[in-house]
């Protein structure tokens, strides 16, 4: 028998080289981009006379979505927010901050300039954000690219090479000639279900040989994609070696080569100039005095045609009464919050968990990476800091802010440990991909988003781990998502819908319980 | 129509913290940080883990708030809810702690809800042993530094009958009243009597 490779053998071969899960990833790169609906063109009924009283509880962007549509649609809007600022998990640090983080307070000391800011939550928009692309075009908020990929960044695994960081565009030149070498010798006997012509198959290996830049012995030795060791422009560049697969398989990051930047955080994205904020602030210049802030929510009576809410403020708690209301609040503090819904929706709020995203950025006292070739993108690095980014904005000014940390799963290593800890951390680790980290970075600011006040957690967590759905997590979902008894209060934010932790998914939630209260006023009237 | 419906004590809470803090003004101040875990008035939250601080003995309030603070409590690195709770009390001043018992000690009793349904009659028998130092009524007695049982949350008071057993509480050095529940948990053999005990307590002071 020949020694051709099925098409399961390969699949098979892939698995164990990238380690179990490599195939289940690779899987879900491809379903992470869920299809966003055309930007919903809203149109809703006027409010029927007397019924135009609403209350929105938290100026988390879905909250605000739904106070600007239904302001335009003439209802009277009122927005409660609990903090000093509206946005929520939408939130940029810049000179003068507070940071609100419980027990880790601190004051944001960076040098006040428009390009020295830092996402600490929400970072990047995925040009498949439709709606939230939307709203950015309708309230005037200026958007830029924001580079996710950038070849020139690097890769650090101690397991890899002995701790020898690498090129981005190594890893991945060095992977896919590997794996073209590997598709071009099994090619020539592979029993596809579906034979080739001569022509056919010569096209196939011609881009198999491309895919991987392999020589004309359909080998791979090394490629110049990955970059040079000298010259290039006025001398012949030298290539630099070819690393061996085994070397790089090694590493826990060899599958980041194939899936961190693909579907919803493919190498282009979007961010607004000056910060993330910028979102909010369109909607929230928009709104102007209807959101009321400082105001925390004290408790929530559903009643006969309607809601009644307290509410905090200059330490005089008031009540007040609406129509309807909608409920970015997220649950895990709504439980804490005397209330009177059915018993069914207070066992399906107790079923969401909560996130523990954690992020850090320190000033640079220099752009140290333009001078290293890199101008964007993300380092990674197989350690608890997992991710370097380096501001796309501000290119070859003196100092700009980099992230130092983003751990999004396993946030709670961080966020356990004192500031000085986390600190030094960010440094060690940091060193690992830049020799001159520790002297070139300055002024830490970290986002332990579990202990951050009003939020405490980030995006709810459903299901164990994102696609995992049991039919009981649909049903309290289900559950949740409606209105209470009689219509009139909806809960809303990303921790209502199937894919948390993008402002598209809060926006989305939103556009759910508005189609579904226009409905019923349209019923009624 | 907006209508007031009480002034709040949480004013006094301005004058929490050091003045660095105050100056940046963009952020608010005012300190509610209890509130956020422990909900509205001290209601207590198990989605987060926050017991019942609403009607609260201002002695044990405090000596809590102190010996998170030495690090009595909420240290071991098993004590999950305890080091959520230590990251509040780290820094505060002993002129906070006194402000915080002044404001919170405000907050009326209101028993939490019931979510354990085990053996009360079984736990009952177990309870004996816990009356001369927590009342008989689970009511608490300052004179034996014990604090009432009677309306704080189930959940959390079996999460405490586990720490007291598996030391993450009552053996940190200088714990001097934390330390003599070592003995009594013990008593509690398995989930069960703990489970079932709790449910007595359930049942009184309501
Ligand atoms: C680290 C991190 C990275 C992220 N990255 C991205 C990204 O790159 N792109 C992207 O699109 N999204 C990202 N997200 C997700 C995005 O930030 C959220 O999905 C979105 O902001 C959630 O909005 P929301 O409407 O659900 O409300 P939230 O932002 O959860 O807002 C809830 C609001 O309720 C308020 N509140 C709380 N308690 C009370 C009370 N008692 N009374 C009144 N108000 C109260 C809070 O202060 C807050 O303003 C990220 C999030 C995090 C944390
Ligand atoms: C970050 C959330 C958080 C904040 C903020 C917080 N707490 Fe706690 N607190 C907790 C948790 C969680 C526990 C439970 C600890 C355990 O299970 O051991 C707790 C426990 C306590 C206890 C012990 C109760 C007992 O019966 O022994 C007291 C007292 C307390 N908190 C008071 C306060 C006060 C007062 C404030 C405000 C100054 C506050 N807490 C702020 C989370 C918080
Ligand atoms: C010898 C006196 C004594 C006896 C007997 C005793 N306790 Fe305690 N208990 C205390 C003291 C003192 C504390 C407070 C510890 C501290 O301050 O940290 C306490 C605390 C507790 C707590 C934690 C309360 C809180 O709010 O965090 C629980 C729960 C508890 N006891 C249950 C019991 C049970 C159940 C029994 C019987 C099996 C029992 N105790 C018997 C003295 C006693």
């Amino acid at each position: 028998m020949s020694n051709s490779v099925s098409r399961r053998e390969f699949m098979h071969l892939l698995g164990s080289t990238f380690g179990a899960g490599a195939l289940v990833h690779m899987g879900a790169a491809l379903s992470l981009m869920p299809n966003t609906a055309t930007a919903a063109s809203l149109s809703f009924a006027a409010p029927s006379p007397g019924k135009e009283k609403v209350l929105v509880l938290g100026a988390g962007i879905s909250g605000l979505t739904v106070a600007w549509e239904l302001t335009k649609a003439g209802y009277d809007c009122t927005v409660l927010e609990a903090s000093n600022r509206a946005g929520g998990r939408v939130m940029t640090v810049r000179s003068g901050d507070v940071v609100d983080e419980i027990g880790n307070r601190q004051v944001c000391e960076w040098d006040d300039e428009p390009h020295m800011y830092f996402n600490a939550g929400a970072a990047r928009i995925p040009s498949t954000h439709r709606n939230l692309l939307a709203y950015c075009k309708e309230l005037g908020v200026e958007l830029e690219m924001f580079i996710n990929e950038s070849k020139t960044a690097y890769v650090q695994d101690d397991a890899m090479m002995g701790g020898q960081r690498i090129r981005n565009g190594e890893m991945s030149t060095n992977v896919r000639g590997f794996l073209a070498e590997l598709f071009a010798k099994s090619y020539t006997n592979a029993q596809l279900d579906e034979p080739f012509s001569d022509s056919e198959s010569e096209k196939i290996l011609g881009l198999i040989s491309q895919f991987g830049d392999l020589n004309e012995n359909m080998l791979y030795k090394g490629s110049y994609r990955a970059g040079y060791v000298s010259g290039g422009f006025l001398d012949h560049g030298v290539q630099k070696d070819m690393i061996a697969f085994k070397k790089l398989m090694q590493s826990q990051m060899l599958r980041l080569s194939f899936t961190a930047n693909e579907g919803e955080t493919g190498p282009m994205l979007m961010q607004p100039v000056g910060g993330m904020d910028g979102v909010i602030k369109g909607f929230t210049r928009a709104l102007g005095e209807k959101v009321i802030y400082k105001a925390p929510v004290m408790g929530l009576t559903l009643k006969e045609g309607g809601v009644e809410v307290s509410y905090e403020r200059d330490g005089v708690r008031q009540s007040i009464d609406a129509d309807f209301c909608f409920n970015c609040i997220p649950s895990h503090l709504m439980s804490g919050i005397p209330n009177n819904f059915p018993s069914e929706y207070l066992q399906a709020m107790k079923y969401i968990r909560r996130g523990e995203a954690y992020k850090s950025a320190f000033q640079a006292k220099q752009r140290f990476w333009e001078d290293d070739d890199i101008y964007g993108g993300i380092s990674w690095i197989n350690a608890p800091i997992q991710q370097i980014w380096y501001p796309p904005h501000g290119i070859h000014k003196d100092k700009g802010i980099v992230l130092a940390a983003y751990n999004f799963g396993g946030g709670m290593h961080f966020t356990r440990m004192t500031q000085e800890q986390r600190v030094e951390a960010a440094l060690a680790q940091g060193e690992k991909l830049h020799p001159n980290y520790r002297e070139m970075v300055e002024k830490p600011i970290t986002i332990a988003w579990h202990r951050m006040n009003h939020m405490l957690g980030c995006s709810g967590r459903w299901g164990n781990n994102g696609g995992d759905w049991s039919m009981e997590t649909q049903s309290f979902f289900n559950r949740l998502q409606q209105a209470t008894p009689g219509g009139r209060h909806y809960f809303i934010g990303d921790q209502m819908s199937y894919h948390g932790a993008w402002q598209e998914s809060a926006i989305a939630s939103a556009h759910w319980a508005l189609a579904d209260m226009d409905q019923r006023v349209r019923a009624q009237a | 129509m907006i209508k007031v419906v009480g002034l709040s004590v949480s004013l006094l809470m301005a004058t929490i913290g050091s003045s660095a803090f105050a100056q940046a003004n963009s952020e608010y101040y005012n300190d509610h940080y209890c509130t956020t875990c422990h909900g509205v008035d001290g209601i207590g939250n198990e989605e987060v883990s926050a017991p019942r601080l609403a009607g609260m003995e201002v002695w044990y309030l405090q000596r809590q708030l102190e010996s998170f603070r030495a690090g009595i409590r909420g240290t071991h690195k098993m004590d999950l809810q305890g080091i959520e709770m230590r990251a509040m009390a780290e820094d505060l001043s002993d002129a906070s702690i006194k402000d915080i018992v002044a404001w919170v000690g405000t907050w009326e009793f209101k028993p939490a809800p019931i979510t354990f349904a085990g053996d009360a009659e079984a736990g009952k028998a177990l309870y004996t042993a816990c009356a001369s130092c927590h009342g008989a009524q689970a009511q608490g007695n300052e004179a034996m530094g014990a604090p009432a049982l009677a309306g704080q949350n189930d959940w959390y008071l079996a999460t405490q009958l586990h720490n007291f057993k598996k030391a993450y509480r009552g053996r940190q050095p200088g714990d001097r009243f934390g330390s003599q529940m070592i003995v009594m948990a013990s008593m509690l053999v398995d989930d069960t009597a703990i489970e079932n005990i709790v449910s007595y307590i359930n049942t009184l002071g309501r």
